[in-house]
């Protein structure tokens, strides 16, 4: 090839690239560009095993013949509504998650708040806060399982030290408190272990907001007399509403659609009354082979936490732009 | 030194001590040569069984994966992954072994089932019925089991078989007795020498201990495997039962009542509410930290105890179920083992590898049965004649049981122990009913004073109904005239 021809063929390449560049340029082929692999995992992961769901929860499918050919409409609904598992279910879903939420709201602006100082030990600190966040959620559900058992739990073995559990104590004359055989602990040590777990997560949150509000304003609060609470209520909370927001929809999706730590701890009893909507989905569809019926029970919460997404969504939008 | 006397006992005690050692080596030579006796053959691999003939060799290439639930005698698990590679080598099969959590076992096999592809053998512990349209028939195996080895246990034949669609869903190799377990020192006290015989002693001798000593009777009463045993061994015992030998739902009857009444009046005299949210380990724990005087349990927890060197094993006795109010003692098996085989599996040889290794399983399940220590029994007891004979393994247990016989009452356990769904067969109804825990929430409910005994029958009635209904529906489930 000569020189000459060499140095056409070089700058008809540069040409393809440079319009090839162009093309990539465009703001509508690099938006899809970018949002390409976010969008397909989202469809595979996320849309595909939803629109399966809902075609299950309308079909008589059973976990030997998962096949969709017999359409029952809402029944697997209707059905499922009735029992009283499932409304034990239904409720304790809801308050788990208003309890952990209302917990990691006040904990995690606490933590930020102790976090945006200085302090000697701060990176141990940190490590050792983040820890829970790291564990798998099992191995936490297992941490606690020890933690509150009938016959061994060190809680206990401190109170009837202290004297205020076991024969003729204030507590009662069992020697243990029995936290996951009774209804309301049962509820409560749920929520406190899913506070302990999520707390990291919720605080890293509310902590890049805390980071973003200019020193100036606190100082010049400070200057101005104000207390330690007042600049908490008036500046730092309305500051951090947006991440606030953001907060409690991570924590109420995450907790709202975890079934492994009541699986742990109380397994939904006793009773049905820890039961929880994944947990009973899961022991009605997979355990107990209904699968249409299990897919209706999962299926139930979806309009709920879309109307809670949406506003939480919104309310944060509303708050960064006041 | 010594004053006479002391001197005098000194000697005694070497000479007794003496005695002893000589009589405790040969206890142990008696022992050994009585285990060498009866220790398991070495295994054999026929080519038929029945009307089933299978090659010597399999072609190059055949391979089988087993996927089955992590044994509670961990002895087992390591005698049957050297088993299934010696198998493998003797037919030029590569076999694969997966041991996952008992727990898992339901969700894998629906996944695999979704996903049409998977492990060609799967280990179930509970009928798998609601699976049988993902499954392929093996009563071909079961047939060739039949003509082999003769009598099937009934336990594995109303829990691998449905007579609504007259399917052989499983192949049952095996399953575990459930008897009652006492403290033999705490009973002993109460005036029950033998332990508890009925319900009625239970209550009686489990409140006397409760009050004297603060230790309970420790029944569970929670969404778990053990408390929905231990209920329905007490409603059979009582004379209730879910359904009918035809599958007709008869829950709501006066003897259901009964045992529901029973059970709020033992749990107002001799239990803790530590029972409500128990795991299927929860028991086995707290008996062996000493906090039980009775639990119904299989005898893993024991094995455990002795390999711990557990001090609560010396004080350990053994019952078969207790008696009803008529004089009926029964009990469920623990667990079973029930081999399936999922639909996807369509090669030729991949079937017929995996049908003859679970024939061949069964053949030589003398070996199984002595790796579990006992706590597996053979489903044709033609297999295992060491374990059920005059002086045989129960009578001289050689895993160290002290005294040697204390696991011999487990040679009746045949007598007394029925099977999920009893007096009928098990299906897919009696599954549901099962994992969803509607009998150990109904006594819960009434425990707790959440319902009275009445409303809890008639509640959890309508709830077996309507499961019930939507299974027969499909033709599970027979009965419903």
């Amino acid at each position: 090839m000569s020189k000459a021809a060499a140095t056409v063929a070089t700058a008809r390449d540069g040409g393809a690239l440079a319009r090839l560049a162009r093309w990539l340029d465009q703001p509508k082929v690099l938006a899809w560009l970018m949002l390409g692999p976010a969008v397909l995992y989202v469809v595979a992961f996320v849309g595909f095993p939803f629109v399966l769901a809902i075609a299950l929860s309308l079909s008589d499918a059973t976990i030997g013949d998962p096949s969709l050919d017999n359409f029952v409409g809402l029944s697997n609904y209707a059905t499922v509504i009735q029992t009283d598992a499932f409304q034990l279910a239904l409720r304790n879903s809801l308050i788990v998650t208003a309890g952990v939420i209302c917990l990691i709201l006040v904990l995690a602006t606490l933590a930020s708040e102790l976090l945006v100082y200085s302090f000697r030990g701060k990176r141990l600190f940190q490590t050792l806060f983040i820890l829970p966040w790291a564990m798998p959620v099992s191995l936490a559900a297992i941490v606690w399982l020890w933690f509150l058992d009938s016959t061994f739990s060190p809680v206990d073995w401190i109170l009837v030290e202290l004297g205020v559990l076991g024969p003729g104590s204030p507590l009662g004359p069992y020697s243990h408190m029995y936290y996951l055989g009774r209804e309301w602990l049962g509820l409560a040590s749920t929520i406190v272990a899913d506070v302990w777990r999520m707390l990291p997560l919720a605080t890293i949150i509310v902590l890049a907001g805390r980071l973003s509000i200019p020193e100036e304003r606190f100082e010049q609060a400070r200057i101005d007399g104000a207390g330690v609470f007042r600049i908490l209520f008036r500046i730092t909370i309305p500051a951090l509403k947006p991440m606030l927001i953001v907060a409690i929809l991570f924590t109420s999706l995450l907790v709202i659609g975890e079934m492994s730590m009541i699986e742990i701890l109380t397994r939904g009893g006793p009773g049905h009354s820890t039961q929880v909507l994944p947990y009973w989905a899961y022991l009605k569809g997979i355990a107990g082979g209904s699968l249409a019926q299990g897919a209706a029970i999962a299926l139930f919460l979806f309009p709920f936490l879309l109307v809670v997404s949406v506003l939480a969504l919104r309310a944060a939008y509303r708050a960064q732009e006041a | 030194m010594s004053p006479p006397v002391l001197k005098h006992t000194h000697r005694f005690g070497q000479i007794a001590a003496a005695a002893l050692a000589a009589l405790a080596i040969f206890s142990i030579g008696s022992t050994a040569a009585l285990g060498e006796e009866l220790k398991p053959a070495a295994p054999e691999f026929p080519t038929s069984y029945g009307k089933m003939q299978f090659p010597d060799q399999f072609p190059d290439g055949t391979s089988i994966t087993l996927t089955q639930w992590s044994h509670f005698v961990p002895r087992y698990d390591e005698w049957f992954d050297q088993y299934a590679q010696k198998w493998g080598e003797a037919h030029n099969v590569n076999v694969t072994v997966n041991h996952i959590s008992i727990g898992d076992v339901p969700s894998t096999l629906a996944a695999s089932i979704g996903a049409g592809q998977g492990p060609t053998l799967f280990e179930m512990n509970a009928a798998p019925a609601a699976f049988i349209e993902g499954l392929k028939p093996l009563g071909d195996v079961n047939a060739a089991a039949k003509a082999a080895f003769g009598e099937r246990a009934q336990t594995c034949r109303h829990s691998s078989y449905l007579p609504a669609k007259d399917i052989w869903y499983g192949f049952c190799h095996g399953w575990v007795p459930d008897p009652g377990v006492y403290r033999t020192d705490l009973w002993q006290e109460a005036g029950y020498p033998d332990g508890p015989v009925s319900y009625k002693d239970l209550l009686e001798g489990g409140a006397k201990i409760f009050e004297e000593t603060g230790i309970p009777v420790a029944v569970g009463m929670s969404p778990e495997l053990d408390s929905e045993f231990y209920t329905r061994a007490l409603i059979w015992s009582f004379g209730g039962s879910v359904q009918d030998e035809n599958g007709n739902v008869v829950f709501d009857s006066p003897e259901t009542l009964a045992a529901v009444e029973y059970q709020k009046k033992l749990f107002e005299n001799a239990m803790t509410p530590e029972v409500f949210a128990w795991n299927p380990a929860s028991n086995n724990q707290t008996y062996i930290a000493g906090t039980a005087s009775y639990i119904q349990n299989s005898i893993s927890f024991f094995r455990s105890a002795q390999e711990i060197g557990s001090p609560v094993t010396e004080n350990t006795g053994f019952r078969p179920g207790l008696e009803g109010p008529g004089g009926e003692a029964r009990m469920p098996s623990h667990v079973w083992f029930i081999y399936v085989m999922p639909d996807y599996v369509t090669d030729k040889d991949k079937i017929a590898a995996a049908k003859k290794f679970a024939l061949d399983l069964e053949n030589n399940y003398s070996s199984a049965s002595y790796y579990a220590k006992f706590y597996n029994f053979p489903a044709f007891r033609s297999q295992v004649p060491q374990l059920f004979k005059e002086g045989g393994w129960l009578d001289n247990d050689p895993w160290g049981s002290e005294p040697a016989d204390k696991l011999a009452i487990l040679g009746t356990a045949p007598k007394w122990t029925v099977w999920l769904g009893y007096p009928g067969y098990a299906n897919p109804a009696v599954g549901e009913v099962y994992q969803t825990h509607v009998l150990s929430t109904m006594m819960a409910n009434v425990a707790r004073g959440e319902a009275s005994p009445e409303e809890a029958v008639d509640n959890a009635a309508a709830q077996i109904r309507k499961i019930f209904e939507k299974w027969r529906e499909r033709g599970f489930v027979g009965g419903g005239e």
